[in-house]
């Protein structure tokens, strides 16, 4: 019987030093983090805070002190249950939308018959139909993302880790991604965990918001987000509500920014 | 480089070199040069016909190619591994890097002789001396390649599956492609060179070897045909190699832009 | 830093280990008899050959006359490539003149012209420093063609604005601007004009290394023929690492 209360994704004690031509820096101090499966959880915080760090931690891409949980089990490395998007987009340049969306799967040894109803299912899940067979150079910034996306929503991970997805794109783009990733969220149910440093970008997307202080970075402050996700763009931004959680979010991040200054 | 229309481009590159054919003969007509020194172009172009029926050009030079494409073959396979495994591994840099860094100053033609030495005159030596000299681009060129792979592939990679195995064939050396062609086409004319350089110096057979023969003999419309002939096959082979590159490299940013010569 | 250090040190250790094992599995290999003392005389009996040949003269001379040829030709293929270069960068017509000239001429063997410079310049230096120049003069062509048309536009604007005339531009903006790319490409010449030379040498004879070095391999004296490919290797490498410190030292402001 599966411990429901267990959390998906339990950060505890984490801790991460890089050497540099100035000594170590310590870049986490000692954080912790649990988040439940199917929440959609945002890290904020000033630059450099090592939200980022934390992130390629959970994915098992750098090693750290301290316990990283994935359903119970400790990580040793980067694997197919938690996918990951990144800023850069991080396409294989040499392959086709359909290659790069494929290309979990035949990693796997399916074989291509099976392969090709799931491939096309997420190309038309992303809106590229007639794209198939394009390079991502002859992309633009959001299609390129979306491709990222159903690359990594080929091979069904649990967990998608996405580092400031949405970094790279203009404004206009940005808001229109930011619909689809919380279409495909609301149509998956995944245990997401993003890092950005858009603060209405985090409350208009997820359900928890944590926030970093400044190097060495710890969470700090945590809110809840609970807002009525059937509702439009127009109506979430012009509700009280939204407005209420965005501005303490951004209050707080203000403050540990500020902090930096200082120090 | 190239003004569009296609076709009216192409035609409008080959003028200049009309022109530089029409000042060869007006200053072979006109006796300007001595023409022993300089044969006139129709001479050239008869001699270089006869040189085709005869089949001596087509022998030759076959010899020639013969042993610049096995020495390229065999260089840019080595070379493409051994970067690769420099790229991969500290270790194995640690001890091969001085010894690469160190033949790129010598002139590959200078171990000739010593191939000469080693293997007499003939296919062997120049083989080998093709083979090293292509062997450095393309160990420096993939090395290079091989590094510049962006971290968040080789992430993107490993999260979606990849073995330590796959990742060199599918992501490091995908990547690493762009570098690689780059280093073939350096590759491809330095087997060009070796290979005629070699013939020159020690073999009795290959083009090179022809146009040294007809220059001793005093032959000299001879001498220019095979010579033509030389620098026509080189020139149509990197042509040959830049189109390989645009297919194979057809997903690459650089094939968004025009081409330039 | 103290990480770095280290590493730097480990990589020079490591070269030195490399070279040293070479030298050595050499004199044991050729001691033992492992192979003809013809094909590989040993590591010792080369050094001693190679005094000897530094001490009668032989090897300084032809060392001499070799690099002569070698630097003149580089020279020359300079000062036409850069003119030429500029030219073409500046005048749309020289372009096409002499864009498919070099197209054409760029991917072909130069070495294959040697019969063709004996013929018209003689055995001696003269043929082999043409020789020299026109093999290394496309490449500095090209160069220098791409170094100024990528100059960037912000520097001739802010020229102009300046109260630069159009003929100082290209003096005092351009051609400064194109010392970086035009030495890169230069550094990038000098081994091919080192190996035409040889090459040269080697098939027409006329003095220097390379025509000393096959007549040693004719007459099957090998201690000779390894003692100048080594003199070759140090000159080559010793030549490369004095531009890169001229580089460094006099284009530093150029990243």
């Amino acid at each position: 019987m599966r411990d429901v209360t267990r959390p998906k994704i339990d950060v505890s004690r984490l801790s991460k030093s890089y050497v540099t031509d100035r000594g170590a820096v310590l870049a986490l101090r000692g954080t912790d983090l649990a988040i439940a499966e199917g929440e959609f959880v945002s890290i904020v915080g000033p630059s450099g805070c090592g939200k980022s760090t934390l992130l390629y931690i959970v994915g098992g891409f750098l090693s750290a002190d301290g316990e990283v949980l994935i359903d119970g089990q400790a990580v040793t490395g980067p694997g197919t249950d938690r996918g990951v998007v990144f800023q850069e987009y991080a396409l294989f340049p040499w392959l086709t939308v359909r290659g790069n969306i494929s290309y979990g799967l035949e990693r796997q040894g399916m074989a291509t018959a099976e392969r090709m109803p799931i491939v096309e299912r997420l190309i038309a899940l992303i809106g590229l139909k007639g794209f198939e067979d394009r390079y991502p150079r002859e992309l633009s910034g959001g299609m390129k993302q979306r491709v990222a996306i159903a690359r990594t929503l080929a091979c069904d991970p649990a967990i998608l880790l996405l580092d400031e997805p949405l970094g790279a794109l203009d404004a206009q783009t940005r808001e229109i991604m930011q619909d689809e990733l919380l279409r495909i969220w609301l149509n998956t149910r995944k245990t997401v965990l993003m890092v950005t440093h858009d603060v209405t970008e985090a409350v208009y997307l997820s359900n928890r918001i944590c926030v970093m202080s400044a190097r060495p970075g710890q969470i700090v402050e945590e809110f809840t987000v609970d807002l009525d996700r059937t509702k439009t763009r127009e109506e979430t931004f012009l509700s009280d509500a939204f407005n209420k959680v965005r501005n303490e979010v951004w209050l707080s991040v203000r403050r540990q920014a500020l902090a930096v200054e200082q120090k | 480089m190239m003004p569009r229309p296609y076709f009216k481009g192409w035609l409008l590159r080959v003028v200049p070199l009309l022109l530089l054919v029409g000042v060869w003969a007006f200053v072979s007509a006109t006796k300007l040069a001595d023409p022993a020194f300089l044969p006139s172009p129709l001479a050239v172009l008869a001699a270089f016909s006869d040189l085709l029926s005869g089949g001596e050009i087509a022998r030759n030079l076959l010899i020639t190619l013969f042993r610049a494409a096995v020495g390229l073959v065999l260089g840019a396979v080595s070379g493409v591994w051994i970067g690769l495994m420099m790229a991969r591994s500290q270790i194995f840099r640690a001890y091969v890097a001085p010894i690469v860094g160190g033949t790129y100053s010598l002139p590959k033609s200078a171990l000739i002789p010593l191939f000469a030495l080693w293997f007499g005159i003939g296919n062997v030596t120049a083989i080998c001396a093709v083979y090293l000299a292509c062997l450095l681009p393309m160990i420096v060129n993939t090395f290079h390649g091989v590094t510049a792979t962006p971290k968040v592939l080789t992430w993107s990679a490993e999260a979606l599956g990849t073995g330590d195995r796959e990742m060199l064939s599918r992501i490091y050396l995908r990547h690493a492609l762009p570098d690689i062609f780059t280093g073939l086409r350096i590759a491809l004319g330095f087997s060009f060179v070796l290979a005629i350089s070699s013939e020159m110096i020690a073999s009795t057979s290959g083009i090179g070897k022809l146009v040294f023969m007809y220059g001793e003999n005093g032959t000299y419309d001879y001498m220019f045909g095979a010579l033509s002939c030389i620098v026509i096959v080189a020139f149509l082979a990197d042509r040959a190699m830049l189109a390989v590159t645009a297919y194979c490299l057809r997903w690459h940013e650089s094939a968004a832009r025009a081409e330039t010569a | 830093m103290a990480e770095q250090r280290v590493s730097i040190y480990s990589l020079r250790l490591r070269s030195l280990v490399s070279v040293l094992l070479l030298l050595s599995a050499w004199e044991l290999a050729a001691r033992m008899h492992l192979t003809p003392p013809l094909f590989l005389p040993p590591f010792s009996v080369v050094a001693m050959q190679l005094g000897r040949s530094l001490a009668d003269g032989t090897l300084v001379a032809d060392l001499a006359l070799s690099l002569y040829r070698t630097f003149a030709g580089l020279a020359l293929a300079a000062a036409a490539g850069v003119l030429i270069g500029m030219l073409m960068a500046q005048s749309r017509f020289v372009h096409w003149m002499i864009d498919p000239i070099v197209a054409l001429a760029f991917p072909a063997p130069k070495i294959a012209f040697i019969p063709v410079f004996i013929l018209w310049f003689g055995i001696e230096s003269l043929s082999k420093i043409l020789l020299v120049a026109f093999a290394c003069v496309f490449p500095v062509i090209i160069g220098t063609y791409s170094a100024a048309r990528s100059v960037n536009r912000i520097f001739l604007w802010s020229a102009f604005s300046l109260g630069t005339s159009k003929t100082a531009l290209l003096g005092r903006v351009i051609l400064p601007a194109c010392y970086p790319r035009i030495f890169a490409t230069l550094r990038i010449a000098l081994p091919v004009a080192l190996i035409t030379t040889f090459t040269a040498e080697m098939v027409a004879g006329g003095g220097g290394m390379g025509a000393t070095l096959i007549y040693s391999q004719r007459f099957f004296e090998s201690p000779t023929v390894y003692a100048y490919i080594v003199i070759m290797l140090c000159v080559g490498l010793v030549l490369d690492a004095a531009m890169v410190k001229f580089q460094s030292r006099y284009l530093a402001w150029s990243e």
